[in-house]
């Protein structure tokens, strides 16, 4: 029940505050069951068994029995702390967004519980069509975050991130319903959406041709969650929709969103599709690579701040694909870990750009100069992110780097050199940006602000700094003591990469974990 | 032919629905003219229409619950089908019913005479569905089209609703005339008009390269994709479901497509896909043509009448890949209700969304276009949500009842190897979601004074909540209802 109380308490959540009839205190209720959510979870995160990388806590009713597709949920150390990163971000959300929500607020909050619940069960569900219910029903409500909350041109954001996602998922549907065609084989004679029945399949795989069975699903699946990430060439929505969307809309999208790509490509593609992903890995390779050349070049130029943080994610989420597709033990770990760090380091980047922006309603680079001597609290908080965004050592974004560029070397020495330059560059274009921003002559927005008292700007607020002091600790905690962390996900991940080729969970200590339903 | 026939007891229970369908038709009618010719207050009408709709609906439940009943002589099937599809355009029907009370251009001076047009229609739609006589078939479809042109036409101030009716009395005739046509010559060749007596048959007659049952066959089934509006016979369709009054372009779109699919189905389950490759990969093209010109028109349409009329083509197309994969099955009853659960899905949506268009027209010339809904959302945020659950839901997105409509369609068609036509039906879900967005852009992200028209209180705004709850309801309790289904139709 663990499980299912951790999805759908956050829709129970929801329904509250939508009905909550005094309007004043819908934040502090709504930050109130996140808290109670991040609670939750950790309990779960306390009767998790680290030792085994068998499927925990599992839950299996069946749903539609006509067809095989049942309520299954289960989790392991792979999905477990992307789960306790969608959890432990939204209360920062929520209070992050206390005064730059200031309409449809009952709305906002129902939104956003809603996308969590449709977060956690993309990462907890364990048969196909459940997740797939789960994967589209998380774009409605981002779609009215978007849309609703955003900023000018939040329309055309908001659609085209709808649409783009939902045409690539669309073939993943087809595919899921050819491969519940083809369980009748290996479960005798019924059909079955569930993932456990999904790996028993043998899929045809001839090297070469790309009209094989195991090559078409591949892609078919592949194309959904490489645009979710968003992979180099489909990464054009995000852009748009990071720098429309409002300061808590960007941080879910960045900070939880774009992993549900990364971690399907864990889940779903490498252990169903295993000769197709070691024959085509390479394509997603190289797409991660000139995507992290890619998105830091145009960082380096863009004139606004948070359209460089959205290109910066786009090199970061290129570090995460080459970390999977390398399929050892460094690179995978080293992914799974960025995938925290890029949560946490970019989530909390947006954060302050939009604490920025709430005093000066202008995310112009060239108007901002001299920052830090009238925020000196801020400035110091934007460069500790900042040093973890750029993966400095004793923060955690150098872990996961590394780990990243040791499973590149491994793969091949030429992958990680392109790589590595894009350590360099990552840290050209956000130390350029905080040269720009905080340092040097006194800009426009800065001397207008000395000028006139009404504009005066004011360092952070007590709120601002409970909001940014969790995320802080984290990068230190996750930077110094990485091993607090990784112990979670590394048997599982061990045991991927030694039954990639025939991959399933454990059987006998799942049984073993099992909670009598 | 030489036994006479005889009609008992059992006969006239198995049709009491559609006995009921006509007692109360004439009641509003009958209570007019006996106080001279005045309208009696509408509400009485609706009421009594109504009772007579579940009256009809319980009586379709008693007496053809268990199934596989048939009426005289085998005229008449009271099998699942029927059930389902009669308890369908029924309920649905009901809510165009709902519609009508309160939307300005059916409660007029008629409003007695527009339900009794109503429910005869729907006695025509239930003839039609469980018809196994391609002449009872007709008369179905006579019957229930007639009244048809008639409601269309009875608006007093349009003319574009007179456009519509003689539109569709001109075409449909014309459709009505090729069906017979076909019909002349599967007697001509066969000597029989039995739908039983064909399914035993048609595999063989195709096979063996019988032309003028061929001939026949393909002209029934022209006649039909003029009914449910298949690309390229679908061009009446968004001029007419403009002109209509809302609530009867909504009886239309649903009930009446149902009934018609129902037919249809009927026809085409005979295994005649089998016998004949060339009507096989014609039908496969129609559905491929008519998904992608009814979303692609969908598109461009700013007046939101006729973009739900295009959604409705596009739909005809997504109910014709399950028609196909039906008929090519060995075992049909998979396939066929994966039809009969997507037609139950997509009437229940449509109708949602007609009922809130029904209840913004202002007045009888009032053509509401998309942009007109902006400040929806602000103003009525109830209704604004029901309407995102339908748009959502006609888009196909889970956990609606669409997604599972269209999740049960395309497995049928990839059980019988169709998937290119699955992967034409996913692509197209993706167009669609285009312009089902469209509306909901409007209602939430920009400002106007949309409301409701004062009169359209509380009547249709329950229709909308009733159904914008069973789209969700049953769209996580799909699957009992869906081995409900295959097990009354297997």
């Amino acid at each position: 029940m663990m499980l299912s109380l951790l999805v759908f308490l956050p829709v129970f959540f929801a329904l509250v505050v939508a009905i909550w009839p005094q309007k004043s205190t819908v934040r502090h209720l709504a930050l109130g069951f996140s808290i109670i959510e991040f609670l939750v979870s950790l309990l779960m995160l306390q009767k998790f068994d680290s030792n085994s990388a068998a499927l925990q806590m599992v839950e299996k009713v069946s749903w539609i029995d006509r067809f095989g597709i049942s309520y299954f949920m289960g989790i392991d150390g792979i999905s477990l702390m992307l789960v306790m990163l969608t959890t432990f971000l939204t209360p920062i959300i929520i209070l992050g967004s206390w005064k730059s929500i200031d309409q449809r607020v009952k709305g906002f909050h129902s939104a956003l519980f809603i996308l969590q619940t449709a977060m956690l069960g993309s990462f907890l569900a364990m048969d196909a069509i459940l997740f797939y219910v789960f994967w589209e029903l998380s774009l409605v409500p981002m779609y009215f975050i978007v849309g609703i909350w955003g900023g000018s041109r939040r329309i055309y954001a908001t659609v085209k991130f709808f649409i783009y996602t939902m045409a690539g998922s669309v073939l993943m549907l087809l595919a899921i319903i050819f491969m519940m065609n083809l369980t009748p084989e290996v479960t005798g004679g019924v059909m079955s959406a569930s993932l456990l029945d999904f790996y028993k399949l043998e899929i045809p795989f001839i090297s070469g041709d790309f009209f094989t069975t195991q090559t078409m699903l591949f892609f078919a699946f592949a194309l959904a969650f490489a645009i979710k990430v968003p992979m180099f060439p489909l990464h054009t929505w995000l852009p748009d929709a990071h720098v429309e969307a409002p300061t808590p809309g960007s941080v879910v999208l960045a900070g939880v969103m774009l992993k549900m790509g990364t971690y399907c490509f864990l889940r779903w593609v490498i252990p169903l599709f295993p000769e197709a992903t070691e024959h085509y890995g390479w394509i997603f390779i190289a797409a991660g690579v000139i995507g992290i050349v890619y998105g830091a070049l145009v960082a380096m130029v863009q004139p606004d701040v948070k359209k460089l943080v959205a290109y910066s994610s786009v090199s970061h989420m290129g570090y995460i694909i080459v970390g999977l597709f390398t399929m050892n033990a460094y690179g995978l770990n080293g992914g799974l870990y960025q995938m925290l760090n890029h949560g946490i380091s970019t989530g909390a980047l947006f954060l302050l750009i939009g604490m920025i922006y709430e005093r000066t309603h202008s995310r112009e680079i060239s108007k901002y100069g001299g920052l830090a001597s009238a925020l000196p609290i801020f400035t110091i908080i934007f460069v500790i992110v900042t040093m973890s965004s750029i993966a400095v050592p004793l923060t955690n974004g150098f872990i996961g780097e590394f780990l990243i560029l040791l499973g590149s070397f491994q793969y091949s020495p030429a992958v990680a050199a392109v790589s590595v330059s894009g350590v360099v560059l990552g840290a050209a274009y956000m130390l350029w940006m905080v040269k720009r921003v905080f340092f040097g002559p006194k800009g426009q927005l800065v001397l207008e602000s000395e000028k006139d008292a009404h504009h005066a700007l004011h360092d952070l607020s007590a709120r601002e700094i409970v909001v940014m002091a969790p995320l802080l600790l984290m990068i230190f905690w996750m930077g110094l003591f990485p091993n607090h962390f990784m112990d979670y996900s590394k048997v599982s991940v061990d045991y991927l990469i030694k039954n990639k080729m025939n991959y399933s969970f454990p059987t006998g200590a799942e049984q073993a974990h099992t909670e009598e339903k | 032919m030489n036994s006479a026939i005889t009609i008992g007891l059992s006969d006239i229970l198995l049709i009491s629905p559609m006995i009921a369908l006509f007692v109360f038709s004439l009641i509003p009618l009958t209570i007019k003219v006996l106080r001279g010719n005045r309208e009696q207050n509408p509400a009485a009408s609706m009421i009594e229409a109504l009772i007579g709709l579940a009256l009809s609906a319980a009586l379709l439940i008693v007496f053809s619950g268990n199934g596989g009943a048939t009426a005289f002589n085998g005229q008449l099937a009271f099998d699942g089908l029927t059930l389902w599809i009669g308890l369908i355009s029924i309920i649905i029907g009901g809510g165009a019913i709902v519609m009508m009370y309160e939307n300005p251009a059916t409660r007029g001076a008629q409003f007695s005479e527009l339900l009794f047009l109503t429910l005869n229609s729907l006695l025509g739609a239930l003839i039609l569905i469980s018809a196994v006589n391609l002449i009872t078939v007709f008369i179905g479809l006579e019957l229930m089209s007639l009244s048809l042109y008639l409601m269309i036409a009875m608006s007093h101030e349009q003319k574009i609703s007179k456009e519509a009716a003689i539109k569709y009395f001109v075409l449909g005739s014309f459709a009505s005339a090729i069906f017979l046509y076909g019909v002349s010559f599967i007697y001509g060749s066969t000597g029989t008009v039995s739908t039983l007596d064909l399914m035993k048959n048609a595999e063989l007659l195709l096979k063996n390269g019988n032309h003028l049952f061929l001939f026949g066959f393909a002209f029934i089934v022209l006649g039909f994709c003029f009914k449910v509006s298949i690309a390229p016979f679908h061009a009446w369709t968004p001029d007419v479901y403009q002109g209509a009054p809302t609530p009867v372009t909504s009886f239309m779109a649903t009930s009446i497509k149902a009934a018609s699919f129902a037919a249809f189905l009927r026809i085409i389950a005979s295994k005649g896909l089998i016998g004949s490759d060339n009507l096989f990969l014609i039908l496969q093209w129609f559905a491929v043509i008519t998904m992608t010109v009814g979303n692609v028109a969908a598109l461009i349409q700013n007046n939101f009448k006729r973009t739900l009329a295009y959604s409705s083509i596009a739909h005809s197309g997504y109910v014709l890949v399950g028609v196909i994969a039906s008929g090519v099955s060995e075992n049909s009853a998979y396939g066929a209700s994966s039809v009969v659960f997507y037609l139950l899905t997509y009437s229940l949506m449509t109708m949602g969304a007609f009922a809130i268009l029904s209840m913004i027209e202002k007045d009888e010339n009032n053509f509401v276009q998309t942009d007109d809904l902006a400040g929806f959302a602000k103003n009525r945020p109830v209704l604004a949500l029901c309407m995102t659950v339908f748009l959502l839901s006609l888009a196909g997105l889970p956990p609606a009842l669409g997604f599972f409509g269209k999740l049960y369609l395309f497995s049928a068609a990839v059980n019988e190897g169709l998937l290119w036509l699955a992967l034409w039906g996913v692509i197209n879900s993706v167009l669609g979601a285009y312009y089902y967005l469209r509306p909901i852009v409007v209602m939430y992200m920009k400002d106007g004074d949309c409301n409701t028209s004062p009169q359209s209180n509380y009547a249709t705004a329950v229709v909308v909540v009733i159904s914008a709850l069973l789209i969700i309801g049953l769209g996580v309790a799909s699957g009992p209802l869906f081995n409900m289904i295959e097990k009354s139709l297997g």
